[in-house]
């Protein structure tokens, strides 16, 4: 992951040496520098373009793969994704929300969009919980999925109406956004995301002994004295809290939160123990090298990089998997 | 141990479950039966904590379950449920570290030098440590069942709740999932409930039956309430038999299906065959009889459709009869299995038969009588063991239908008739002088072809046992008079 890190920092149009990098990183975050005479565009880039986008991406990366493993995990369902249950649709309607209306709001400035964004999404995960707490008792899995997918459709119609509205502009603006992107977000995207980010993180973390008990359904994971109801919220909340951030930040990024806790699963096997962590550092990298890729294959002209998730992420998972079954057949 | 009272309980206003009250004690194995739709499903989800009660509470060691917290009770109480779907390729032994779930401690929760040793001595007794990294979806029903128990024991718990554990497993994995929770049960001293399809298996297991219908308990108690027909008959709606097992002290059931009597009359004479040889006489049925018998072979109570006379010499030498009379019927062609056979001295030809109605009971009688071992049963004598070969066959066909009381009413109608006819005829013990009884090494056989009114007595004061006497009594004074007639009298 480190490594793709500093790939992400390094390479781009204006190549900068490996200790100049340092030392711009350094100097800025600890006042620690020891060179002297670097240029100050050299400096800007690395420091204020460069940095927060790679961190950016690796923060989002690493939230919709551990999320999409909860997820997962949760439903248990391989084909569930941080999308499924809605909340991301609903962080999407506010930011198309925000961008056609061009609203702004007083105080917030630039954050209008991601917080509007992130407000949204958990308002619609509220409606979720409302929907399947009104249709059926204990949050059976069916009527997650099932509530997530008439929230998403719902909520889906609304932005093609709105898209259907808008001028040339801002169509291309939301359409853009929708493709999903981390670029020229700067620091507060960062900071931003970060606290969600934590709170997500650690709720997931603290529940992998409950994902795994719930691999064999609710009422045996209530035997071995899971406290099931609580536990799907917290992991709920916690995976919707880092989809909604994400989503807020970046747009909607597919592949990632698919595909990343199957490729770890391949290769740890299903025990949320490796799976959690092993997925936030994995998609974590996987998106940093992404975006690194949708910015350099057509230099200077970038690509959406939902794009290039599918791209790469696909032949690599279509490899794995033949690999592994094959593998699984003549067990060496 | 466990202690339910004024249970009710079911699904959405509709109580299944109209008011238990029992208690389990410490280590007892206790047997839920009772047909479907009963509520044994209900009352077991009850008990899991699956469902809430309507009313009525449920204590464990004293303690309400709702008072107890969900670890709290999963420390005590450990559930083996029905059909687990595994999401993801899960190995067998992460599914039994499940299993650890409550005693896991400390902020990370990772597994402790304890949880690890106890994995291990689960994963040893279910015998499923083989296949321990082995994917939990590849791996037989049998298998994923072991490993499911496995898990359940791995909770250590006090209590264990089984739903028809040996659903879906043959009875060699039946039988060694529950000898495995019979010994976790006396060494542990776990306390067992379990819902049970199999009544058979529940009384070889349990030390205590609950019959549930109509959601209540039509009866509690050890296994002998699984001898009681009347109730099971009720209940199941079914025609149950209780038999004792042939080695444990415990009922098993026989259940009768509605179809299986052949309808229609026949003649009973035309119903066998008999082919008489040198050297034997076989008569074949063409349908099983109920045969009681203390022959060399098919002795007890059977269904047979072959019946043998063999002759053999006097010099015969008697170490192993039953696996020679079943050699021979082999070379006969005759399936030994569905064969009583005897042994005589005496010529086959000699053979008295007597075949016709008596006081209206259709009868085949067929004796070979030797009288050189006749014996005064109730004389002192010095020599009290001989194993040499029978000297009075009977064999008696009837067309009739006999309880087994009746069969045994029966073989005491024989023996008097057998016995009157010795008298008369002045057979006397050699020994002792005194007149004989029989012989020292008789056999009998008593068949019935089990159709028409089944009939509870055949002793001297019934019309069948009156003609078994005098069908027997005929054939044995012609039987003995033939033999006596020659020099080389037996």
């Amino acid at each position: 992951m480190l490594g793709t890190i500093l790939l992400g920092l390094l390479t781009s149009s204006v190549t900068i040496p490996v200790p100049t990098l340092v030392h711009i990183i350094m100097e800025e975050a600890f006042n620690l520098g020891w060179m002297e005479d670097v240029p100050e565009n050299e400096k800007m880039i690395i420091w204020n373009i460069r940095l927060p986008r790679v961190l950016l991406a690796l923060c989002v990366g690493a939230s919709l793969a551990l999320a999409g493993a909860a997820f997962q995990g949760l439903l248990r369902n391989p084909l569930a994704d941080p999308y499924t249950i809605g909340v991301s649709s609903g962080a999407s309607l506010g930011a198309v929300f925000v961008l056609f209306f061009n609203v702004s709001i007083v105080g917030l400035g630039d954050f209008t969009l991601p917080v509007v964004a992130i407000i949204s999404g958990m308002i619609t995960l509220l409606i979720v919980f409302g929907l399947v707490h009104l249709s059926s008792r204990g949050l059976a899995i069916e009527t997650i999925i099932l509530a997530g997918i008439i929230v998403s459709a719902f909520i889906g119609s609304i932005i093609s109406l709105i898209i259907a509205l808008s001028d040339q502009d801002s169509m291309t603006q939301i359409i853009y956004w929708l493709y999903g992107s981390v670029g020229m977000r700067g620091w507060s995207y960062v900071q931003l995301m970060l606290p969600f980010m934590a709170v997500g993180v650690f709720l997931l973390l603290l529940h992998y002994r409950e994902l795994n008990a719930l691999a064999l359904g609710e009422d045996a994971a209530d035997h071995i004295g899971v406290h099931v109801k609580r536990g799907k919220i917290s992991i709920l909340a916690g995976a919707s809290l880092l989809t909604g951030a994400a989503v807020a930040v970046s747009g909607s990024i597919g592949f990632v939160g698919l595909v990343i806790p199957h490729l770890v699963r391949l290769v740890t096997g299903p025990d949320h123990r490796h799976v959690l962590p092993l997925s936030l550092l994995t998609g974590g990298a996987f998106l940093v090298l992404a975006d690194l890729v949708a910015r350099n294959i057509i230099a200077p002209q970038e690509l959406p990089i939902g794009v290039i998730t599918a791209l790469i992420g696909a032949p690599i998972f279509a490899f794995l998997l033949v690999r592994e079954r094959l593998g699984r057949r003549n067990p060496a | 141990m466990i202690e339910v009272k004024g249970l009710v309980g079911g699904y959405a206003g509709n109580p299944v479950i109209q008011g238990l009250d029992f208690s389990i004690q410490r280590g007892e194995f206790f047997a839920l039966i009772g047909p479907n739709g009963s509520g044994k499903t209900t009352l077991f989800q009850l008990l899991t904590g699956r469902l809430e009660p309507d009313s009525g509470t449920i204590y464990i060691d004293g303690k309400p379950v709702e008072k107890m917290s969900k670890i709290e009770k999963a420390q005590k109480v450990a559930v083996l449920s029905q059909e687990v779907q595994v999401s993801f390729d899960y190995t067998v032994e992460e599914i039994v570290r499940l299993g650890r779930y409550p005693h896991q401690k400390g902020l990370l929760k990772t597994l402790s030098k304890e949880d690890r040793r106890v994995i291990e001595h689960v994963l040893e007794v279910t015998d499923t440590k083989q296949f321990r990294n082995t994917r939990f979806r590849l791996i037989s029903g049998g298998e994923k069942q072991r490993v499911l128990l496995a898990k359940a024991l791995a909770q250590e718990p006090e209590i264990l709740l089984l739903d028809e554990p040996t659903n879906h497993l043959d009875i060699k994995h039946s039988f060694e999932l529950l000898d495995l929770l019979k010994t976790w049960q006396a060494t542990r001293d776990v306390t067992v409930f379990a819902i049970l399809h199999d009544l058979n298996i529940a009384s070889l297991y349990a030390d205590r039956v609950a019959l549930l219908h109509q959601g209540t308990f039509a009866d509690v108690g050890d296994v002998n309430t699984l001898r009681k027909e009347k109730q099971l008959q009720r209940v199941y709606e079914v025609d149950v038999r209780t038999q004792p097992h042939p080695v444990v002290a415990r009922p098993q059931l026989l259940m009768t299906p509605k179809e299986s009597r052949t309808t229609g009359k026949r003649d009973f004479q035309s119903l066998y065959t008999v082919q008489q040889r040198e050297n034997h006489v076989h008569i074949a049925f063409d349908q099983p009889l109920r045969a009681v018998s203390n022959g060399v072979a098919g002795s007890g109570i059977d269904w047979l459709k072959h019946f043998c006379n063999f002759h053999v010499d006097k010099q015969y030498d008697s170490s192993d009869p039953l696996h020679d009379v079943r050699t021979w019927m082999e070379d006969l062609s005759i399936p030994s299995e569905q064969a009583a056979g005897m042994m005589t001295a005496v010529y086959i030809k000699d053979s008295a038969w007597v075949e016709r109605h008596i006081h209206g009971v259709p009868l085949l009688v067929c004796i070979t009588a030797g009288v050189g071992n006749a014996v005064d049963i109730t004389a002192e004598k010095k020599t009290v063991e001989s194993q040499e070969v029978g000297t009075i066959n009977i064999m008696v066909f009837m067309d009739a239908h006999l309880t087994d009381g009746a069969f045994i009413n029966g073989v005491m109608s024989v023996t008097e008739a057998k016995a009157k006819a010795l008298q008369d005829l002045d057979i006397c013990d050699e020994e002792s002088g005194s007149l004989a009884t029989g012989t020292s090494t008789d056999s009998v056989l008593l068949a019935a072809t089990q159709t028409g009114t089944q009939t509870p007595y055949a002793g001297s004061g019934t019309r069948i046992g009156k003609a078994i006497g005098e069908g027997v009594y005929e054939a044995m004074v012609q039987a003995l008079e033939r033999t006596l007639a020659r020099d080389d009298s037996f």
